[in-house]
Formats: C-alpha cells, structure tokens, sequence
C-alpha cells in the first residue's frame, strides 16, 4: 500500500470540498445558463445586450483571473456598499462561496450558449400544442419545452461540467481546502511532490470517471423515446 | 328562439409584413355543425384556422366564442389578447388537430393524452387516465398507450392528436390539414375517426383536401381563394353547381 504519511484523510476531506464546490457552482450555473439563453432569445433588446455583456466578458477573462477578481473584488465592494449604511466592519467572502461565484458565472456564460442552442432547435409545433390547449407558459416551459431542452443540452453541459470539475482547483489559490490544496500542503510538509501530485491527479481523475458515467445514464434516460426502437 | 353561435368569426383580416394574407372573413359554427373549409394552398386557410385561437393574431376582426366577444387590444403590428386569462380558457374549450401532429415527444402515448386535463383542466388523475384510456381506445390506439409517439406511424400519431383534443372535451375542435402530412394509405384511418366524431354531432372547423371527405360530413362548404370567402353553401350546392369560376376550376382540378 501507499504510504501517505498520515495526509490520506486530509486528500479526501479535501475531495469533498472539491465535489461540494463543483456540484455548487452546477447548480448555480444551470440557473444563470437557463436564464442567460432565455435573455439571448428574448425580444427584448435591454435584456439581449446584458445576456451578451456576460458571455463576452466572463469566456474573455482567464478562469484564474476571475476567481481572483471576485474574491478580492467582492470584499471591497460588499465594504464600501456596507459603509454606504454606515457598517464599518470588515466583510469578508469566504473562498467557497468566491469560487462558487467564478465557476458558477463561467459555467453559466458557456451554458448559455449550450441552452440557447437546444431552446432554438425545439419546433415551432412543440410550443404551439401546448398554446392551443390553453397551457400557460409557465407550465409550457417545464412540462413540454424544458425535458426537450435537457435532453439536447446534456451532452455539452456534462462536457462543460468536467471542465468546471478540474477547474475547481484554481480555487485553491485563495485559501479553500480542496484536492488542490490538501495536496499542496502535503507537499510541503512531506518533500514528496510527485507523490501527492499524482495522489490529487488519480482523485480528479476517479471524479471524473464517476461524472462520465453519471452522465451517460442521463443521457439514456433522457432520451427514452426519441430515437425508433 | 334564436340560437347564439357557438363560434362566430367576424371580418378576419391578417397581414404579414405588408401583404395581406386574409381580407376579411366571417363565419359562423353552430353547435353540431362541421364546416370544410378548401381552397388552393397559399390561400389563407391554415392563417384563418389559427387565427380562431390567437396561434395567429389577426390584424382586424371579431372573435365571439358562445356569444361572448374575445377582448382584443392593439399590439405592435396586430391585435393581441386584451385579457390573457379569457384567451386561455376559449383555448382550453376550442380544440386544434396540426397537419403535423405536434405530439410531446418525451411523454407516452397515454401523458401525451393525460396533460391537457391532468395538469391543465387539474381533473383527478385517476379520472383522467381512465378517461383517456377511453379515447385511446375509441381512436384505437389503446395497444400503444405506453409507447412513445418516435415509434408509431403517422396515422397512428394523427389519432393520438385527436385523441389528445378530445380529453380536454373541447366544444369546437380545429382541424388542419390533419392528412396532408401522411402516405396515402393512413389517410383513410384518421378520417375514419373524424367521420365518428362528426356522426357523434361535434362541432367542427375541418381544413381538408379530402374531397370526398368534406363533401359527405360537411353541413357547410366554404371555399377561401386569395384571403377573401369566394364561395359557401351546403355540400350539395358548392360541389354540384358552383357559382364562383374559381372554384369550379379549383373542384374540376382536384376531382
Ligand atoms: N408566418 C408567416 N409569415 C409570413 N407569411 C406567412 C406566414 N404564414 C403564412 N404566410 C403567407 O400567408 C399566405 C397564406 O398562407 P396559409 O394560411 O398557410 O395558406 P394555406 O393554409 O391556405 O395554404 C401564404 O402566402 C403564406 O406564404
Ligand atoms: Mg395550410
């Protein structure tokens, strides 16, 4: 057996943080894609542009950079806003929620564009159906037009999501306990870089394993019923 | 006793652009009646038929559903439902059948039957499966109910569309074109179900080039030709002795 000197558990809390940071800035960016590709697609021109200003800056700013900028961005603006009303305290964000901000905004900027795609290839008839029963939109949306969208979109968000997965690593930089970190740690106190580096490489890689297969058995439930049998 | 039409359209006009695609149609269903409605394709037909039910707004007109006018408002280009609230519940009672079926692709036969009432009309579910289990059967479908619409033929598809109508128990139902999109040999099944429906005294608006169809279930006859009605009667009068030039070139083209 390998011997980690001691930091086996610290790998796998740091894995938990890891999958809980990842599985956080999903949920947060299915909501900002959803909502993002909904804006793109909406007539109304206010609401295209700032769709557009998202996906522009967040894909044209290095995911590193973005971590950065909110964690330290964010504490200065939450202290001048607080100050506004008199609350002179130091704020600060911790790095989870930071990094749940970044990843989040980035998935959510790229599945805007996954969205979007899959909205726009929904036929006309799909919506009129629904229309001429006397559905509302709301329940058009998530009953008829949403498991279609799913559907189309899953195999670019489980593609988009492995990259969150390994990206969740930059957000060791600012202090959150992760594989990355936990990892570098061990580094440090132990001088064996090539034996934890590999140890947090095999930890992504079994995640990302884990997240291929969970996808593919979505994909196939999703699709029950499209294809001929 | 004068009746009140079930459905009363009053000089529809629709354009697209700047063309004006419907100049001024009215029409009038009452309970019981089934009205073909023909003419050459670019006519109008399908923009008047979705017009009835606002898939379409028409631009100027009259909408009265059991004597009650639809409130309408200007919109941008046309006119637009002035209470939303109004427009969905003449929706849920005025029933559309698509040239393409439209089925709900991710949901069987049966949730495909079921939504309408289940989650619209919000009628039991044990109520409503039983019922549309009915309609399956009555359109003969019964068999697929646990299918996926991917794997049934087009005919078959057509019938769970109507199927799928009928569940809301609509009291005017729209059809069209509910043939165009099959092979020749699974037209005769849906309009077999469309003959029952017509003998069981529905009211219907039937958008058809099945000739022989209209001819024998229609207690009217109306023939569209450039936007505008060119020719109406019973059956009788539209096929055997047309007034209008063009629709006895358009009847001698089709026969
Ligand atoms: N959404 C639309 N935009 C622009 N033109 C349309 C649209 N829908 C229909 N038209 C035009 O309106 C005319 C009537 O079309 P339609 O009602 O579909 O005729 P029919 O059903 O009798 O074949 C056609 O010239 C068609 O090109
Ligand atoms: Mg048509």
């Amino acid at each position: 057996m390998i011997d980690l000197h001691g930091f086996g558990n610290q790998l796998l809390q740091g894995a938990v943080i890891t999958v809980e940071l990842a599985f956080a800035s999903l949920i947060v960016g299915l909501i900002l894609g959803l909502l993002g590709a909904s804006a793109k697609l909406s007539s109304i021109k206010a609401l295209q542009w700032i769709a557009n200003a998202y996906t522009t800056i967040i894909r044209g700013i290095p995911e590193l950079l973005t971590v950065l900028i909110i964690y330290f961005g964010a504490t200065s603006v939450l202290m001048s806003v607080a100050s506004l009303f008199g609350y002179e305290e130091y704020i600060e964000i911790g790095p989870f929620v930071a990094g749940v901000t970044a990843l989040g905004l980035t998935f959510g900027a790229y599945a805007t564009e996954v969205f979007r795609g899959a909205l726009q290839s929904i036929p006309k008839g799909q919506h009129e159906a629904a229309v001429a029963l006397g559905m509302g939109n709301v329940r058009k949306f998530y009953r008829i037009i949403l498991p279609q969208v799913w559907r189309m979109a899953l195999p670019g968000l489980g593609n988009l999501f492995l990259v969150l997965l390994k990206d969740t690593a930059l957000v060791s930089v600012v202090g959150l306990d992760d594989i990355m970190r936990k990892a570098s740690i061990a580094v440090s106190s132990t001088k064996e870089p090539f034996l934890f580096y590999s140890a947090a490489a095999c930890m992504y890689l079994i995640l990302t394993i884990i997240s291929m297969v969970a996808v593919h058995y979505m994909e196939k439930k999703a699709s029950r019923g499209i294809k001929r049998t | 006793m004068s009746k009140v039409p079930a459905l009363e359209l009053n000089d529809i006009h629709k354009t697209f652009g700047d063309v004006e695609v419907l100049k001024g149609i009215s029409l009038k269903a009452y309970d019981g009646d089934v009205i073909s409605i023909l003419g050459s394709s670019g006519s109008g037909k399908s923009t008047f038929l979705r017009c009835i039910n606002m898939l379409e707004n028409p631009t100027k007109g009259e909408i009265i559903f059991n004597g009650e006018p639809l409130s309408l408002k200007p919109g941008e280009t046309d006119l637009v439902a002035a209470n939303m609230k109004q427009l969905t519940q003449m929706r849920q009672q005025i029933g559309f059948v698509f040239q393409s079926f439209n089925l709900w692709p991710h949901m069987t036969i049966l949730e495909n039957v079921m939504e309408g009432p289940a989650n619209v009309l919000k009628r039991p579910k044990n109520e409503v499966k039983a019922y549309a289990e009915h309609l399956l059967n009555k359109v003969g479908i019964a068999d697929k109910k646990d299918m996926y619409p991917s794997q049934l033929s087009g005919g078959q598809q057509q019938r769970v569309a109507i199927a799928r109508t009928l569940a809301m128990d609509p009291q005017v139902i729209l059809f069209d074109e509910p043939t165009s999109a099959l092979d020749p040999e699974l037209v005769g099944e849906v309009l077999g179900v469309m003959r029952n429906l017509a003998d069981e005294g529905r009211t219907m608006l039937i958008v058809t080039h099945e000739m022989n169809f209209a001819r024998e279930v229609s207690s009217e006859v109306v023939f569209l030709h450039q936007g505008l009605v060119e020719e109406k009667g019973t059956p009788t009068q539209v096929f055997e002795n047309p007034q209008s030039e063009r629709c006895k070139g358009f009847l001698s083209s089709t026969f």
